[in-house]
């Protein structure tokens, strides 16, 4: 490697080494309201995958372990899928981030990037809560068939792709919990603190929960599948009522999945906050 | 670009000398884009003819289904360089948030996109040719691209095209709150709409017409 290269790749990496210092010292005070804003936003995102893999019908090939008869690997085209693409992203430096979390974590190839120093916020136990075979388990056999329609058009590769988005969104919405007990936690200890030290999952439970929040949240994304997943032509509002995902099943995923799991991830990390 | 848009610019991600390997593999977005096309050829994704792979020659060769004229028409390269120089500077705000894998994987879905829809030009021309094909027949045998590309415009078409996607932008685009429907939120957007619009005016439209005029080209071979 040439000299100039050399310090061009010191100079970079040094750099950014400074920038990531200043963004550690700015995310340590990381705020109720900012964890909220996030999960706010996360709520887009989870409702525009849902609205592309709905594109596509079901398309039961891609789940079918006999259909892809891949030399020397015995799941479905979606668990290849799935498997090979973490691995990429691995290598690029995704699961670095303490709020990604691969649904294949064994055999994930190292990281070819510098290691970015993400701010350190959270207590270490974190580090080991990972529910993402709670969560595959729930997307494909209670969610999928609920809003994509039957059928089969062929797109296996594609289906997955979009299937591994809304897992991605979900897995990180829900994951996010740590992140929201921890601010919880410094900002009311002494609530907290008797109920983990008796590791107290009821108290806890309702120390977590606040019914108008979960309302308004549940709303909130009905509304945004109803916006989102409109038709939308020029001149004429008319259409409404027709939408790319039913606003119900959002809503519903959120009830009955998203909000009582993010708990589960609160609770699971409180339970080891004093450790 | 909205869920793009989520991060900012993440310099890093395009940096070749970024990699503890420089010049192995180029920036962090060639090695995911080049690998992760890999997992979906494998998928068999590129056996449908409406998608392009942006490095095709680190494919394995995919199975001839198509007549010549449709497979030798990829304009890749060229939404690549437009997407990253013209595009993105657009509409990410500047900074660094070192979620250089997950800008990558969003640019990848970006690229994906404008591809298919630029490429879908040769399905639409498909349609037109069988339709006119008298019209056409005479230009695609001069090898007249003028005359071939005055057929495939329709201001009026396109004008509506651009419209259309602005107003998206802002529908799509806009922060969703609870009962509260007032003006505070007008105007606030994940994505400028006029930014989209004129991406489709200066790039998408002209660049979807560059492809149905080379496919038609090869369309009597």
């Amino acid at each position: 490697m040439s000299v100039v290269m050399m310090l061009t790749t010191l100079f970079l990496l040094a750099s950014s080494a400074c920038k990531h210092e200043m963004a550690r010292a700015e995310h340590n005070n990381v705020t109720l309201e900012m964890v909220r804003d996030s999960l706010i936003r996360q709520e887009d995102t989870i409702v525009y995958s849902l609205i592309e893999r709905a594109r596509f019908p079901l398309n039961p090939p891609t789940y079918d372990p006999s259909y892809a008869s891949i030399p020397g690997f015995s799941g479905s085209l979606l668990e290849l899928f799935v498997k090979q693409t973490e691995a990429v992203q691995a290598k690029a430096g995704r699961y670095d981030n303490p709020e990604e979390h691969p649904f294949f974590p064994d055999n994930l190839p190292p990281s070819l990037v510098p290691h970015y120093k993400y701010p350190e916020v959270l207590h270490r136990a974190a580090m080991s809560i990972n529910i993402n075979k709670l969560i595959w388990d729930m997307y494909f056999n209670k969610l999928l068939p609920s809003f994509v329609s039957p059928g089969d058009d062929g797109n296996y590769a594609l289906t997955a792709a979009r299937d591994l988005e809304c897992l991605q969104a979900i897995s990180r919405r829900i994951h996010y919990g740590k992140l929201v007990a921890e601010v919880k936690f410094r900002d009311e200890r002494k609530d907290y603190e008797p109920a983990i030290r008796a590791q107290d999952r009821f108290t806890l439970t309702n120390l977590l929960t606040f019914t108008n929040v979960e309302e308004a949240v549940k709303n909130r994304v009905a509304k945004k599948a109803m916006t989102f997943g409109q038709e939308v032509k020029l001149g004429d509002d008319g259409d409404k009522g027709k939408y790319k995902v039913d606003p119900a099943i959002v809503s519903g995923l959120y009830a009955d999945w998203v909000i009582p799991l993010t708990k589960e991830v609160e609770i699971d990390y409180l339970l080891r906050r004093l450790d | 670009p909205i869920e793009r848009a989520r991060f900012p610019l993440n310099a890093p991600t395009y940096d070749p000398s970024y990699f503890s390997m420089p010049g192995s593999y180029g920036s962090l977005v060639e090695l995911v884009v080049k690998q992760t096309e890999a997992v979906q050829a494998k998928a068999g994704r590129y056996e449908n003819p409406e998608e392009h792979p942006f490095f095709p020659d680190d494919l394995p060769p995919l199975p001839q289904v198509l007549n010549s004229a449709a497979v030798s028409v990829n304009v890749n390269k060229k939404i690549w360089d437009v997407y990253f120089n013209k595009l993105l500077p657009l509409f990410v705000s500047s900074g660094d948030d070192g979620n250089y894998a997950s800008t990558a994987a969003r640019d990848l879905e970006c690229l994906q996109v404008l591809s298919r829809r630029i490429h879908y030009g040769k399905l639409v021309v498909e349609v037109k040719f069988r339709d006119e094909w008298k019209h056409y027949e005479p230009a695609i045998r001069a090898r007249d691209k003028k005359t071939l590309m005055d057929l495939l415009t329709a201001p009026a078409v396109e004008k509506a095209v651009k419209k259309r996607v602005a107003k998206k932008a802002r529908i799509f685009g806009q922060e969703v709150k609870v009962g509260d429907d007032s003006d505070e939120n007008k105007g606030k957007y994940k994505l400028d709409p006029a930014v989209v619009s004129r991406f489709y005016g200066d790039w998408v439209i002209p660049l979807t017409k560059d492809v149905e005029v080379q496919y038609l080209l090869h369309r009597l071979d």
